[in-house]
């Protein structure tokens, strides 16, 4: 799969303080990118190199196979981008918003009308079209912006904290439409302080820390590299089974340990850590069920993103 | 402005759509014609110093011959008109350039336009140096033609205009400024109607025709002041303020096209108002005393000051993060440009200008040489002063019935020197300085933070 951001070695550093020093970043083609970090930690920074608003000292970004130093022109029009601050013109109208944009990306003027309409309608604002931009919700605000962004149909779209202040619906809405648009094809690369926000929808997370990569790569590759082996909790039926059922699960191939956890409603429960496949693993149901052990729950633990970033950044992510 | 390549959109190597790099090519063709013409004006104007320091007799009957043989003036005269048109043409070919940079829909009529009246210059006045305009002009009009649909109306003048013509803001603002102009002219009327203005028949009448113009004209010109630089010094920082300014860098929308709308949006609304208030000053017409030239003059003057004052606040804005800093400095500017001058004109030598077209003589008899460029330097301050300007041209008007090209003589040796009416250059002038500032401001946005 080819890379459509890609930086090697970037650095940016201000007058008094480094803001990204040697970060490497690279986002697959359709992959919705999640940019993670604290506040601080550089994802503006990076995110104003890669829309051309500011020069890299060092290295080199490339986005949608330009480069932002030498070929700024065809960068701005491969992407759309979404600042962490709505951009609000108190005295216009919310199709007006589009329009100017629109004509700012030299759509002719005889196609902006139809592009509006469904602009508004991807971003279910079409009820809003007559109104004015600064009398919407912050939500539909996000949502408005969202639409402009895709009004040249980029390739990318880079969006700056796109879920940050708004209530629980909003930030639900704002996730549905990104994986709608990463169906339509585009590519999209957001930062968020919360990484909860990130890990539902992403195909690929980064973290970011002090203006360096912690980690980054696919969210299926993240899980199988940070669990090394697969955790299996079975509840038996009944608790003087536990010894032999613990004998028998150890005796199985690609069964790495078993352990005795906290019992829950008195029931007995075990935890096996298990490298093996899929059949491997309905091979333990199996054996159990052979040996006339009564198990009431059998089911593979998913551990989520957070609990085990927070081992690799050492709960400097928070 | 380098005269090597247009300074003006991205970088050249730059990969540019196939309709961008032909907009650029045109904006190219229109730079070495201003550049052509800023050459050839140098050129003649060494040659005329040198054929009025003697050092070539004869020149100017030669020069004539060959650049303006069409002209029934004097050579000397006749040069003057050569080299005004020659700046003139240079200045509205950097103007055309910026308008092809922002695919303004003006772009196309006006250098056809432009074209038409060189043409007409050449085939009429025999002005040779037309070509200089000609050739170039007709070169980016060919080019143009086949890019004639890129030409629009611009996007960013549209916005602003929408938003100011909304709501009733702008239609309170033109109703105060009609209300106190209306005032301030029944004032006017009932403070020299009936008191100072003493005695009977047309001339007393056409006296209150007069001070209602000039009272009008002059407190437009004051509003101008104040408004101008007001309308424009929020242009660009008031963008950066608001969190817009990324988002417009990020389109593909190009700086000379953001400047430009900012800019026929602020004019447009000031021209409003200057064409709002001419049934006002055409009251005088019923007591007399105020020509149709006068009333011409009146607004060119008044528009193109506007026209000036906008670009220096736009200008500002460019170059400093907050509103009111830039209006500050666009405010300093102005007043210095509208009250420092004055104070200059003042001074022995200055005043050279002003005395002689007043009639009194230059005051400097030493040589004629000194005193023909003390006048011309009069003559180029007040050429940058509107009020001056406007007083210089109305004396004119009135002591020689002239209201374009004169000649004056010299009290040193009662030679002559040809002058056009300051109006004239203080449009061109004007005009001149404002592309120059738009070209700087639209430098200083290119600038990426480093």
């Amino acid at each position: 799969m080819s890379l459509i951001i890609e930086t090697s070695d970037l650095v940016k550093r201000y007058a008094r303080f480094t803001a990204v020093s040697g970060l490497s970043l690279a986002v697959p083609e359709g992959a919705i990118y999640g940019f993670v970090g604290p506040n601080g930690a550089g994802k503006t920074t990076t995110m104003r190199v890669l829309t051309t608003l500011t020069r890299p000292t060092e290295g080199e970004a490339r986005v949608a196979g330009y480069s932002v130093t030498a070929h700024p022109r065809a960068v701005r029009r491969s992407i759309g981008y979404m600042p962490d601050e709505f951009g609000v013109y108190d005295d216009m109208r919310v199709w007006e918003y589009l329009d100017f944009f629109a004509a700012c990306y030299d759509i002719p003027e005889n196609e902006r009308r139809r592009l509006i309409d469904d602009l508004l309608e991807l971003v279910d604002l079409t009820h809003r079209r007559e109104d004015m931009v600064d009398k919407l919700s912050r939500g539909m605000k996000q949502r408005l912006s969202l639409a402009r962004t895709l009004a040249h149909d980029p390739e990318v779209l880079i969006l700056d904290e796109p879920a940050a202040g708004l209530d629980p619906r909003a930030r639900v809405e704002i996730r549905e439409l990104l994986v709608e648009l990463a169906s339509m094809g585009k590519s999209i690369f957001f930062s968020s302080h919360i990484l909860a926000d990130v890990s539902e929808i992403c195909t690929h997370i980064g973290i970011i820390e002090a203006g360096q990569m912690v980690i980054q790569g696919s969210v299926a590759d993240m899980r199988a590299q940070l669990t090394p082996w697969r955790e299996i909790v079975v509840t038996l039926a009944d608790g003087d089974a536990v010894g032999e059922a613990r004998r028998l699960l150890e005796g199985m191939p690609r069964v790495l340990e078993t352990g005795l956890l906290e019992p829950e409603d008195e029931r007995a429960r075990l935890s096996v850590h298990f490298d093996g496949d899929d059949a491997g693993v309905a091979g333990l149901n199996r054996a159990l069920a052979l040996a006339d052990i009564g198990v009431l729950g059998f089911q593979e633990e998913t551990k989520d993103l957070e609990s085990l970033f927070m081992n690799v950044t050492r709960g400097v992510v928070s | 402005m380098t005269p090597t390549r247009v300074q003006l959109i991205d970088e050249a190597e730059e990969l540019l759509e196939p309709r961008e790099r032909a907009l650029l090519g045109i904006a190219r063709v229109l730079l070495g014609g201003a550049l052509a013409n800023g050459a050839a004006l140098a050129l003649t104007l060494l040659l005329a110093l040198a054929g009025a320091l003697r050092l070539w007799p004869g020149y100017f009957a030669t020069a004539q011959g060959l650049l303006a043989s069409g002209l029934t003036l004097a050579p000397d005269t006749a040069m003057a008109v050569v080299m005004l048109l020659l700046l003139a043409d240079g200045g509205l070919l950097l103007v055309l350039m910026t308008g092809v940079l922002a695919r303004e829909f003006w772009a196309l009529p006006g250098l056809a336009l432009l074209l038409l009246v060189n043409l007409a210059g050449l085939l009429l006045g025999g002005l040779t140096l037309a070509v200089v305009t000609l050739a170039p002009g007709a070169w980016a009009l060919a080019l143009s033609l086949r890019e004639a649909r890129s030409f629009r109306i611009n996007p960013v003048m549209r916005k602003e205009f929408r938003g100011r013509m909304r709501g009733p803001r702008s239609f309170i603002v033109l109703t105060v400024y009609l209300g106190l102009m209306s005032a301030f002219t029944a004032m006017l009327y009932l403070v020299f109607g009936s008191g100072t203005v003493q005695g009977t028949g047309s001339a007393a009448i056409g006296a209150i025709g007069r001070v209602l113009f000039i009272g009008l004209v002059s407190i437009e010109l004051l509003l101008i002041l104040f408004i101008a630089p007001a309308f424009t010094a929020g242009a660009i920082t008031g963008e950066r303020e608001f969190g817009t300014w990324d988002l417009l860098q990020t389109t593909l929308l190009v700086r000379p096209a953001l400047l430009i709308g900012k800019l026929e949006s602020a004019l447009g609304y000031i021209l409003l108002l200057l064409f709002s208030s001419i049934p006002l000053q055409s009251i005088a017409f019923l007591f007399g005393g105020v020509t149709l030239a006068e009333l011409v003059v009146s607004f060119a003057l008044l528009s193109v000051t506007a026209i000036a004052l906008g670009t220096l606040g736009i200008y500002f804005s460019a170059h400093t993060t907050r509103t009111l800093t830039a209006s500050m400095r666009a405010y300093t500017v102005a007043l210095g440009l509208l009250f420092g001058i004055p104070l200059l004109l003042n001074l022995p030598l200055f005043n050279a200008f002003v005395n002689a077209a007043s009639g009194f003589g230059s005051g400097i008899s030493a040589s004629p040489v000194l005193e023909a460029i003390f006048v011309y330097v009069g003559f180029l301050l007040v050429s940058l002063n509107p009020v001056a300007t406007a007083l210089v041209t109305q004396q004119l008007l009135a002591d020689r019935n002239v209201a374009g090209l004169w000649t004056l003589v010299l009290s040193s040796d009662g030679s002559t020197i040809p002058l056009v009416s300051p109006w004239i250059s203080l449009v061109v002038f004007y005009l001149l300085i404002s592309t120059i500032l738009v070209a700087l401001a639209v430098r200083r946005m290119r600038k990426v933070e480093a």
